[in-house]
């Protein structure tokens, strides 16, 4: 998380709480196939894609206290609860951005089966799929009204 | 005010370049005439539409959304929904909302147009299937209409392409279908399947409604407007018509708009032909007043903006244990079935509905965000398990309901409200009526019904989905009695014989399909109608 505008404006202190709470709203998977968000590069993905979310996302860590890394997942599941109870707004648009740079990750991508980066040019194929059964819906005779 | 010498006056001039405006300009190029189209929007660029980005999928929720009071961009005006259970959903720009639309491309069916006579209800149209399947067909080879013939529940016709692949996903669902052994059959899409027209063929990109990369989708940026251009109708983008203006003898005789710097402007013309869907007719006509037209033009009715019609929507979400991959194929298109389309009065309610399938929630990232906003999927550590369940192995079946016409449902002019260039905004005032609320219950009971047939491990329902109102229909309808229809059958007001309506306003009734294909259909009927009436296009 180092050489990032956000890093650079952020306490040490701020940034191990950002790291705590990347980790309690996308912790691991319990099979360790795919990463907790503390893994993920989150300021480089607010540096190029949501600079605007800098200054709010350090509000949103001064709600939190030093010691919150300290805490047990449990109780930081808590805190965060509490958190999106008081201003349920601020904790969504905190979440999709958690969100959206996670599903961007080429690691979480092939984890879920989806393929990185943007589906164009290359695209998808897909199955032209059995019509077959539908002679039995043709041989229903016409249902539609004049 | 600003007449500029380019604003000298048109012989016609189309307010928006969406799905029924493009139409038309195209219809009239063979007159000669001299044609503008103002357009608020802009013109779209493929390469900067969110599928060529790495954050596609978070665009949907932004730019790209489909709610105009999302989005906000410049080209949108707001629209308060504060008085009704649906949200209004367009895009602004040239295309209008086929940018945006998933291109689910049904026509409506011949008993649409006859209401009052199968069923009692409503009003039958002043035109028929009949009437306009040369339109319809035109229609389908200008947009690229991918299908399969055969369909027994409309009349014999022939889409231009073959049928886009169902893939698994429709393949699963038909399975549901054929075990209760009702109707389904692959949807017709302004898609295509294969190269036409110098337009390539669809890369099952997915998320159709922020645009096509490809251009395989039918928007009529890439379809009709080049031809009409070519032609030579004028387009300009990034004008805003506030009212149209009448002459002392009452006729249209221009608008005043504001540019793209927000100068106000005037451009006089000889036929005013209104094209901005169900919401946005009504709200140019109402803020349209005058000594001859105190309550609105056009409007002596007193019917412009009621009727309001959408089609609600009630969605069963099946979740399977195979993997569907529905993050792949058009998002909307895939199959669908009319078996509860006509009317059965055993079903307690009239009319019926279209079961539209679609696939499910589209990538992760709207997965995750959608499954968050439901409740469905949790943030924290249970994330991960339901993420699993859920992504590329959920289905969506919608029943798009038939809406009837009444006229506590409104479109007006909001008294606060209002666009950066300070023209009102639309106010909606809606509810559901008790036939639409049964249809509903009925349509999301089906719908359980065929995601069980068809194998889902898990259903989830939504009983009536807040953002669906893309179909705009019915604010100024038309008929044959002045006093119960805004415009005549071929789109010309009864008050103004200068002034046309060609966009979803007219539609009598809703039907219960997507409605892009007839709007299109009915505007190139009526570009007919205007050419055949040229020599005495104003006279009663």
């Amino acid at each position: 998380m180092e050489n990032a505008t956000t890093a650079s404006a952020c306490t040490e202190g701020q940034l191990q709480r950002l790291s705590a709470l990347l980790d309690t709203v996308l912790p691991a998977s319990e099979d360790g196939t795919l990463p907790s968000a503390r893994e993920i590069d989150f300021l480089a993905y607010l540096r190029e894609q949501a600079p605007d979310f800098q200054a709010e996302l350090i509000g949103i860590l001064d709600r939190f206290d030093d010691n919150f890394p300290d805490l047990t997942l449990s109780r930081r599941v808590d805190l965060v609860r509490d958190f999106s109870g008081s201003d349920a707004a601020a904790f969504r648009r905190l979440l999709f951005r958690v969100y959206d740079s996670y599903y961007q990750n080429d690691r979480v991508c092939a984890a879920i089966g989806a393929r990185p980066g943007p589906p164009f040019p290359n695209g998808h194929s897909i199955p032209a799929g059995d019509l077959s059964s539908l002679e039995a819906v043709t041989a229903r005779g016409k249902g539609y009204r004049r | 005010m600003n007449a500029s010498p380019s604003n000298e006056p048109v012989d016609v001039l189309i307010i928006g370049a969406g799905a029924s405006g493009a139409a038309i300009a195209w219809s009239l190029t063979e007159t000669r005439m001299r044609i503008l189209c103002l357009e608020q929007g802009d013109w779209m660029v493929s390469s900067q539409y969110p599928t060529t980005r790495k954050n596609w999928e978070a665009q949907q929720f932004g730019a790209f959304h489909v709610d105009p009071n999302v989005r906000g961009l410049e080209a949108d005006y707001p629209v308060n929904n504060t008085d009704s259970p649906i949200d209004v959903l367009n895009f602004n720009a040239v295309g209008g909302s086929t940018i945006g639309y998933a291109a689910h491309f049904p026509r409506l069916h011949p008993s649409d147009f006859r209401v009052r006579t199968l069923d009692g209800v409503a009003d039958d149209w002043p035109v028929t299937y009949d009437d306009l399947e040369p339109y319809f067909v035109q229609n389908d080879r200008i947009m690229g209409v991918s299908g399969l013939a055969g369909d027994p529940m409309y009349p014999p016709k022939q889409p231009p392409l073959p049928p886009l692949p169902i893939g698994r996903v429709g393949e699963v669902v038909a399975g549901g279908f054929d075990r209760l052994g009702w109707h389904w059959w692959p949807s017709d899409a302004a898609i295509l399947s294969q190269p036409y027209e110098g337009r390539d063929k669809c890369l099952n990109l997915n998320p159709c409604m922020s645009g096509c990369s490809q251009g395989a989708k039918g928007s009529t940026d890439i379809t009709y407007w080049p031809q009409a251009i070519r032609a030579g109708v004028k387009l300009r983008t990034r004008c805003r018509v506030r009212e149209v203006t009448v002459n002392e003898d009452g006729m249209a005789d221009g608008v005043i708009y504001y540019d793209a710097d927000g100068r106000e402007c005037v451009q006089k013309a000889e036929v005013v032909i209104m094209a901005c869907n169900g919401v946005g007719t009504p709200r140019i006509l109402l803020n349209s007043k005058s000594p001859q037209f105190p309550d609105g033009l056009a409007n002596r009715s007193g019917l412009v903006g009621k009727n309001l019609m959408f089609h609600p929507v009630a969605l069963a979400t099946g979740v399977f244990e195979e993997r569907l991959d529905t993050h792949k194929g058009p998002n909307g298109c895939c199959i669908l079935s009319k078996e509860f389309y006509e009317t059965d009065p055993d079903r307690g309610f009239v009319r019926g509905y279209n079961m539209q399938v679609t696939r499910g929630a589209g990538g992760p990232l709207a997965t995750a965000i959608r499954g968050l906003a439901s409740g469905d999927i949790p943030w924290g550590p249970g994330h991960h398990e339901k993420f699993r369940q859920r992504f590329d192995h959920t289905v969506q079946v919608l029943a798009v309901c038939e809406d009837l016409p009444e006229e506590c449902n409104r479109v007006t002019l909001d008294p606060e409200l209002a666009d950066s260039n300070g023209i009102p905004a639309p106010k909606i005032t809606y509810r559901l009526s008790e036939n639409s609320k049964k249809m509903l219950a009925h349509g999301l009971e089906r719908g359980k019904e065929v995601m069980r047939a068809a194998g889902a491990k898990e259903i989830l329902e939504t009983p009536l989905l807040r953002p669906s109102g893309w179909h705009l229909l019915g604010t100024a309808r038309m008929g044959t009695d002045p006093d119960r229809s805004v415009v005549n059958a071929w789109g010309r007001s009864h008050d103004v014989k200068n002034l046309f309506i060609v966009d979803g306003s007219v539609f009598v009734t809703a039907g219960g399909v997507n409605p892009t294909s007839t709007i299109q259909a009915l505007a190139l009927y009526i570009g007919d109608r205007i050419k055949a009436n040229l020599a005495n296009l104003f006279d009663d």
